[in-house]
């Protein structure tokens, strides 16, 4: 429900938030039952829909929705199969209508989920300029090993070989959870190309693990100009890569792990089970790449790596991430201190001291030091972060409190 | 110059060379037959024919569309002047030089038409479908008919207008008179008509009187896959030729390039039992291959679910929340699959709808062709067309829409489509916008198919899919009733659907299935649930037999797969 992202944005302290899915005919139609256009491309949700609760008074804020859906095209080229989601962003509900009404006769996107067609990532672009030229284009989490454009199991070597000659109309890619800009830093093909972080609408309380912050106007114009050109925007917020569910490669079933190297030790295949491995994006990074770790590119935004609050609550309590308490904490936490990404990122450390206890300052300022603990994730298993080793957590700040 | 012979085997070699008298190339599934006729073509330029003296019959638009492309690729540009085509196309461009104006009246009014004589819109369809068969030469007419087609022919008349079968029909009748329009006058020297298992009595004579002004006939075809004894196609035209043409040879090709040796031999075995048949036996040049699968489902949803399990293997997993899942440890994709490698056929195209079903719940992309567009998007259209006229130039859109909805006379799918199209055109006055949605609506209702670049699993029925080949194929309803089909008004023909079968097993390249449900509504009623006799006759060592379980009732529960 639009309440449901326009509540957690607040929580968040997201101000634009991409709507998701307007292809789908029932979601399209809550979204202009319940949205009005402010006039510059985005959109805020209908006075009559706010929710009066869910929202502490430290987190109030406007929150604007763009236009947005991602698509999947799965498709066979140059004799193999490729699977490439897609972003698209559009300004105007004409827009999205008439992008609608030309992919229904490609394909059904009807169907729960999201669309999958089976066209040539390059035809959807095409499709997609012709249908609004103000749109913009973006593959997705472009370095996930099955769904995107440079994925080791189902994507392309290059940009060109994907898009052609429509890949100078590709301005922007979706680094994705396992992959950080430092990472795409290494590929000179990319220099021209901004890098964008993202997170799900699907799940509100997901939103937010990356974002991207921008000095502009907002307004849908202004927004998509940053992109394109760097200008005013501001850079990003990322996950640790490695925390991302395909940072090394693996096999899950047989519980494997491997770095690229140790990969091309064992020649690709599960040294438990002799099946072919997950590749993951470092590995993709390190064969796609032309330059060495640690380059930084003239152009390059700054970025800031962040572990969402409920984990590191969770960490301080040594509690799972999902329990009752963290969310309580999680929660009070906001209603005196102000939303999450505030807190993550700009709050003096005593206010957070003060307000939860030493041991959850001590915890966001090692993760705003870098100073964590990652196990990496492979193969669709989320890499396990620690922040604390045994023992720490007694000799900072007590045993087990919270807040 | 190539050497048009280049790269054929000994009888493809034959059958271009054979140019001297008439000549019946029986041509199994995947034998290289097109390819053939366009060097033959080829030769026959070379000989010093020139290519309006030549000309090349085609079943459908589409085989034509194909054959013209094929030849464009090897004659260049000179292949524009050959006459390729279906004999309708012919029948209608000699009608055109003989100086008649030819509307064509289609199926549709052609009903509309008969309705004025008859008692139900039923009796006007089949009064239409004796009439076809009247005209086809298949069925003689009894007196009420005749008075009935002499009223019709003047409803046609009055209006100008010649039905589909009359293109064939009226030109025949002109040749026999001898009224040849000059343009056509002993123009073709070389006639090659392909699917010639399929053509009917008419068809038959229309050629005669071509081939009697001094040509030459080249028939290609398989007497094992005439499947259009509905339409009024003859199987005997195909095995009569050598009566029909004295002096004829006859050159069979038999390598079959395209399906593994499995396929192949399952196929023939089938097909063998037919009596009305010009002996010959297929061969595979592929490999073995792996056996075909037989594979008893509990149900047409189970059917249904087997198919998109065994796509969605192949394709390798299409969305995150299936890679999650562990069944997705099932993947045997060879990483260079395309929705596009695979169909579904079935005998009826009430079959389809449990697929189409399936498919949308798994997102995965389809195509299905023919059967019944969506009628009441039609009634969608009618309405909108009422409302036209008396729109006021000041209506408030959105209050129109919602109007419309709240009156509840459209399906709710619809609603998607008229939404985006209402927004899409929310800037024009209220009388355009109603126009141009009324004209999109039109556009979704007559495309006979998705986007030519989409890639999409293809779901139809055995008929459709005659002069197709995939990589997979699934037949679906390989049951007692449905394949041989028992419920037809004509009573059954078991060898024109032991063909029909045989057509579909045919095109598969790498893999076929056969299913067969144990339970299955047929007509509103229990069907036996006993697999096809057909299945009986493939030898057991080209089969993987494999039978899905019933399912245990469970909720969220899922069946095993194959595989698994």
């Amino acid at each position: 429900m639009p309440e449901g992202i326009w509540k957690w944005a607040q929580l968040k302290g997201l101000t634009v938030v991409g709507t998701g899915d307007f292809t789908h005919p029932a979601w399209f139609r809550e979204l202009t039952e319940k949205l009005e256009p402010t006039g510059n491309g985005l959109f805020q949700l209908k006075r009559a829909h706010r929710p009066d609760e869910g929202v502490p008074a430290s987190c109030k804020a406007e929150v604007f929705f763009l236009l947005s859906v991602e698509i999947s095209c799965i498709y066979r080229k140059n004799g193999r199969t490729r699977k490439v989601h897609c972003l698209i962003f559009v300004p105007d509900l004409a827009s999205a209508a008439r992008l609608n009404l030309a992919l229904s006769r490609i394909g059904n996107i009807v169907s729960d989920g999201r669309p999958i067609l089976g066209l040539d990532a390059r035809e959807l672009l095409k499709i997609t300029l012709d249908a609004s030229p103000d749109a913009l284009f973006i593959p997705a989490h472009a370095w996930t090993p099955h769904f995107s454009v440079f994925g080791a199991a189902s994507g392309f070597d290059s940009m060109e070989e994907c898009f052609e000659d429509l890949t100078t109309s590709i301005y922007a890619i979706e680094t994705g959870l396992s992959s950080d800009p430092s990472m795409n830093w290494r590929l000179s093909a990319l220099d021209r190309i901004s890098l964008i972080s993202n997170s799900d609408a699907h799940s509100p309380a997901k939103m937010a693990r990356e974002a991207n912050l921008f000095g502009t106007d907002i307004a849908y114009q202004a927004i998509v100009g940053a992109i394109k050109t760097r200008n005013d925007f501001l850079g990003t917020v990322e996950f640790f890569p490695e925390e991302g569910k395909y940072h090394y490669d693996g096999h899950r079933q047989c519980n494997v792990s491997c770095s690229p190297r140790e990969t091309m030790g064992h020649h690709y295949c599960c040294p438990a089970c002799g099946k072919r491995m997950t590749i993951g994006v470092a590995h993709r990074v390190e064969l796609l790449s032309d330059r060495d770790q640690g380059f930084r590119p003239g152009a390059a935004l700054p970025f800031r790596s962040a572990i969402p609050l409920a984990e590191i609550l969770a960490e301080v309590g040594g509690v799972g991430a999902a329990s009752k308490v963290v969310q309580e904490a999680y929660m009070r936490l906001l209603t005196v201190l102000g939303n999450e990404l505030a807190i993550l990122l700009e709050m003096p450390l005593a206010d957070i001291e003060r307000a939860a206890s030493p041991l959850a300052a001590e915890a966001i300022g090692r993760m705003r030091r870098g100073e964590v603990h990652i196990r990496p994730g492979y193969d669709g298993e989320y890499g396990r972060i620690k922040i604390f080793e045994d023992g720490e957590r007694a000799e900072i700040g007590g045993q087990g409190r919270l807040l | 110059m190539v050497d048009v012979t280049d790269g054929l085997n000994a009888s493809q070699r034959r059958a271009v060379v054979a140019t001297e008298g008439h000549l019946l190339v029986a041509a199994g599934p995947g034998t290289g037959k097109t390819m053939t006729i366009v060097r033959r073509c080829a030769l026959l330029l070379g000989q010093g024919f020139g290519p309006e003296e030549i000309l090349a019959v085609t079943f459908t638009n589409r085989a034509a569309r194909e054959m013209r492309e094929r030849m464009r690729a090897f004659l260049g540009p000179e292949a524009a002047r050959l006459f390729v085509g279906t004999l309708h196309l012919l029948g209608l461009k000699i009608m055109r030089a003989a100086g008649e104006t030819v509307g064509l009246c289609t199926r549709d009014e052609q009903v509309r038409l008969l309705r004025s004589v008859t008692a139900s819109s039923r009796a006007a369809l089949q009064l239409a479908e004796r009439i076809s068969r009247v005209k086809n030469l298949v069925e003689v007419p009894d007196p009420e008919t005749t008075r009935l087609l002499e009223t019709y022919r003047g409803l046609l008349r009055a209006q100008g207008l010649y039905d589909f079968d009359d293109l064939i029909a009226v030109p025949t009748r002109m040749l026999e008179a001898g009224r040849v329009p000059a343009a056509y006058a002993g123009r073709f020297k070389h006639i090659i008509v392909d699917e010639y298992q399929d053509i009917s009595p008419v068809q038959q004579k229309l050629l005669g009187q071509l081939v009697s002004k001094g040509a030459r006939i080249c028939a290609v075809g398989d007497s094992d896959q005439a499947i259009y004894a509905f339409r009024g196609a003859d199987v005997r035209n195909f095995l009569c030729f050598a009566t029909d043409f004295p002096g004829a040879a006859t050159v069979a090709l038999t390598e079959n390039y395209r399906s593994t040796g499995m396929i192949v031999r399952a196929a023939c075995s089938v097909v063998r039992n037919n009596r009305q048949r010009l002996e010959k036996e297929l061969y595979a040049v592929r490999e073995e291959g792996t056996p075909i699968t037989v594979c008893s489902v509990p149900d047409e949803r189970a059917e249904a679910e087997t198919v998109v399990r065994e796509i969605e293997a192949r394709m390798g997993p299409s969305s995150h929340f299936m890679l999650d899942r562990a069944k997705a440890a099932v993947d045997f994709s060879d990483r260079s699959s395309s929705f596009a490698d695979f169909a579904v056929l079935y005998r009826t195209n009430g079959q389809a709808r449990v697929f189409k079903e399936a498919f949308m719940e798994r997102g995965i992309p389809f195509q299905a062709v023919g059967g019944k567009g969506p009628s009441r998007r039609k009634a969608l259209i009618e309405e909108l067309r009422g409302q036209l006229d008396t729109m006021p130039d000041r209506q408030d859109m959105d209050a129109f829409w919602r109007g419309l909805r709240e009156k509840g006379s459209f399906p709710d799918e619809e609603w998607g489509l008229l939404h985006n199209l209402a927004l899409a055109y929310q800037d024009l006055s209220p009388r355009d916008a109603l126009g141009e949605v009324i004209n999109e609506l039109t556009l979704f209702t007559t495309a006979d198919d998705f986007d030519a670049r989409a890639e999409a699993v293809a779901l139809m029925t055995l008929h459709a899919a005659k002069g197709l080949e995939f990589k997979c194929v699934f037949v679906a309803g390989v049951e007692e009733g449905l394949i041989p089909f028992t419920s037809g008004p004509e009573g059954t023909d078991m060898e024109e659907e032991r063909r029909l079968f045989f057509v579909g097993m045919t095109r598969a390249r790498d893999e076929l299935f056969l299913l067969h449900a144990r339970r299955r509504f047929l007509f509103g009623r229990q069907a036996s649930g006993l697999p096809s006799p057909f299945l009986a006759e493939i030898p057991r060592q080209l089969v993987r037999q494999v039978s899905v379980a019933d399912a245990i009732k469970k909720k969220g529960g899922t069946q095993m797969g194959l595989f698994s």
